[in-house]
């Protein structure tokens, strides 16, 4: 990204900073019908398939596969499931905290005006049972939020996660 | 080893009984064998042709500890070589996928071309006194000992006496063949998805070998949320269950009285890519489709290659899109296991079929799908569970569908168009199976 970000103190940073950190919220408190009313309808939230290459490769994603690539429908079939009595992988549920941070944020140049580019890192850290080893998991995120009459809207996220191969033994949790 | 050889006989014997050895799910003299004596030598999946198209490209991968370079030559071929320099030993390729016409090893620059032989060796006249000290003429990365090619799966076998890989793969080739040869182009592959799951990998291989016992409660959930189009998960004990050379599989039944492309509109396939399946199939495997009524679902080719075919609805509209998926199961541990996803799609599929299907897949199997995540809940489970000192005192009954005889309860499908033996209903005839021959592995001292 060539332009610089906001300023700490513009009103906008703040706005898309306290969205990212009210939203962790809902996810740490697995209120998922609460985060989904966060999302625009038309959002697409995906996280490509991070590989080893060379440097001189040129790519260190798969162009065209995902562990996540979802529009709306395929968001809210996910958390209807959670929802169910027979999610068993998160029954009994994960204790999970998203660290959310190095927020930064960018004007929409290009796009709509009243869309922001936001920038950040986020750490999970996952812990099932009472036996087993927690699971971190570290990604990078790049964020379109878009400026509703009701605030602001995740409008499309896309995870850079930081591992080629997930430490964690399945995605029933959001990044 | 330290597994005295009769303790071993005592657990191949339960287990050929269907009585399992709990302790088999996590035990590390087991593991030790399945490593010597199964992964040194049986048919192992790697990578399919579509992921190396083009002269240079290549992808890295592993039987378990052993990495290799699959790759395609200067010529087209494809070559799998070991990933270890001759010299000292060091890893040469150390990305898992690019293109390179020669990998140069990072430690004293020894180079190899993408056949795998070497043409590059620094000081070689001052060092070694020329060709005399260290003849370059015919050095080579070590090549795989065997490899075989089907339908572009590509599988090596590090047993230069392994018997040709279309001979092993018998009469299970028929059901490859729904998965892996939709039409003359063939498949193509995404991803792998690769994640490590804290589970032995047995189980996901007997799982997808036939498991559809499991469907209706594992996986009710997905039901309850009305991704299929059938109302019940219990639709699963009418399909047929089918052991055939060294794989195992299930089908889902057919609604009654459609005709062979009918059925495969049924199950999402666009008219226009069902001429070239009716041509790219066999009358016999046509006819299970359209006499038998039967639609391939999940299968396990022998030891840890499964595939998977399944037909959600993908939108609010209720549209029906069937995926493919491959999987290896790649034992890292008695206890840890890398699983690879692939999404697999026919090459000459339109392009809003792979988009559809590839939101199809993402939405049931792989690292997020809704049905892979309480399979590897219940596999870590189980895996934890089978690490102590009382699974070693309790086995697991793995006999569905016999009798105390051991006679089945119901005779096999008398008119199932498939070759191999086949069950309608519920039954472990098809984890059975593959652990017959897992036992028959680890019994061979050779």
């Amino acid at each position: 990204m060539t332009a610089r970000p906001l300023p700490y103190g513009d009103p906008a940073h703040q706005a898309a900073h306290q969205f990212l950190v009210e939203e962790a919220a809902l996810l740490d408190a697995a209120d998922y019908s609460g985060w989904l009313d966060l999302l625009c309808e038309d959002i697409r939230y995906l996280m490509p398939v991070r590989v080893t290459t060379a440097r001189g490769a040129g790519f260190d994603s798969l162009a065209d596969m995902g562990h996540f690539d979802e529009d709306m429908y395929a968001l809210r079939k996910r958390v209807q499931r959670l929802a169910t009595d027979h999610a068993w992988t998160e029954d009994p549920p994960s204790r999970t905290r998203h660290f959310v941070t190095n927020v930064r944020t960018f004007r929409n140049e290009a796009g709509a005006p009243a869309e922001l580019l936001v920038e950040s890192a986020v750490l999970l850290f996952r812990s099932r049972g009472d036996t087993r080893a927690a699971d971190l998991v570290s990604a990078g995120r790049a964020d379109v939020l878009r400026e509703t009459g009701a605030g602001l809207r995740l409008a499309r996220r896309e995870i850079t996660v930081d591992e080629a191969v997930l430490r964690t033994q399945n995605l029933a949790v959001f990044l | 080893m330290g597994f005295a050889d009769s303790q071993l006989e005592a657990v191949l014997a339960d287990v050929r009984r269907g009585m399992i050895p709990a302790h088999v799910y996590g035990d590390p003299q087991i593991f030790a064998l399945e490593r010597d004596r199964l992964f040194a030598r049986s048919w192992v999946f790697l990578a399919h042709e579509s992921e190396i198209p083009d002269r240079g490209d290549y992808v890295v991968r592993r039987v378990l500890a052993d990495s290799f370079i699959v790759a395609r030559d200067e010529s087209g071929a494809v070559r799998v070589m070991f990933n270890m320099c001759l010299h000292r030993g060091m890893q040469v390729c150390r990305a898992e996928m690019g293109n390179a016409s020669h990998f140069r090893c990072p430690y004293h620059a020894w180079t190899y071309r993408n056949d795998g032989s070497l043409t590059g060796l620094p000081f070689h006249a001052e060092a070694y006194g020329g060709e005399d000290g260290f003849p370059r003429e015919g050095q080579s990365l070590l090549p795989a000992p065997a490899l075989g090619i089907h339908n572009g799966l590509i599988f090596i076998s590090l047993d230069p006496g392994a018997p040709p890989l279309r001979e092993y793969l018998g009469d299970f080739a028929f059901y490859l063949d729904f998965y892996t040869r939709q039409s003359p182009a063939g498949i193509e592959l995404r991803g792998p998805q690769r994640w490590r799951v804290k589970a032995n990998w047995k189980i996901g291989a007997e799982n997808f070998a036939g498991d559809s016992y499991h469907t209706p409660h594992t996986h009710a959930s997905v039901v309850d949320i009305g991704l299929f189009r059938e109302p019940k998960a219990s639709k699963r004990k009418e399909g047929a269950l089918y052991v055939a050379g060294p794989g195992a599989g299930t089908t889902y039944k057919l609604p009654p009285g459609g005709d062979f492309a009918g059925q495969l509109r049924y199950v999402g396939y666009p008219q226009e890519m069902i001429p070239a399946m009716a041509a790219s199939w066999s009358a016999g495997q046509r006819a299970l489709i359209a006499d038998s009524g039967f639609m391939v679902s999940a299968a396990t080719l022998f030891p840890n290659l499964s595939l998977v075919h399944n037909w959600p609805q993908i939108d609010e509209r209720g549209t029906v899109a069937p995926f493919i998926s491959l999987r290896q199961w790649q034992p890292v541990s008695e206890r840890e296991t890398e699983v690879l996803s692939w999404f697999a799609v026919d090459a000459a599929a339109p392009e809003d079929f792979k988009r559809d299907s590839y939101k199809a897949y993402l939405m049931c199997f792989g690292s997020s799908g809704m049905f892979e995540q309480d399979d590897v809940e219940n596999w870590v489970s189980i895996t934890e569970m089978a690490a102590g000192s009382m699974a070693r005192r309790l086995k697991l009954n793995s006999r569905m569908g016999l009798t105390s005889a051991g006679q089945p309860i119901k005779p096999p499908l008398a008119t199932f168009a498939g070759p191999g033996v086949a069950y309608q209903g519920f039954g472990e005839f098809n984890q059975r199976h593959w652990l017959r021959q897992w036992s028959d592995h680890l019994e061979d001292p050779r």
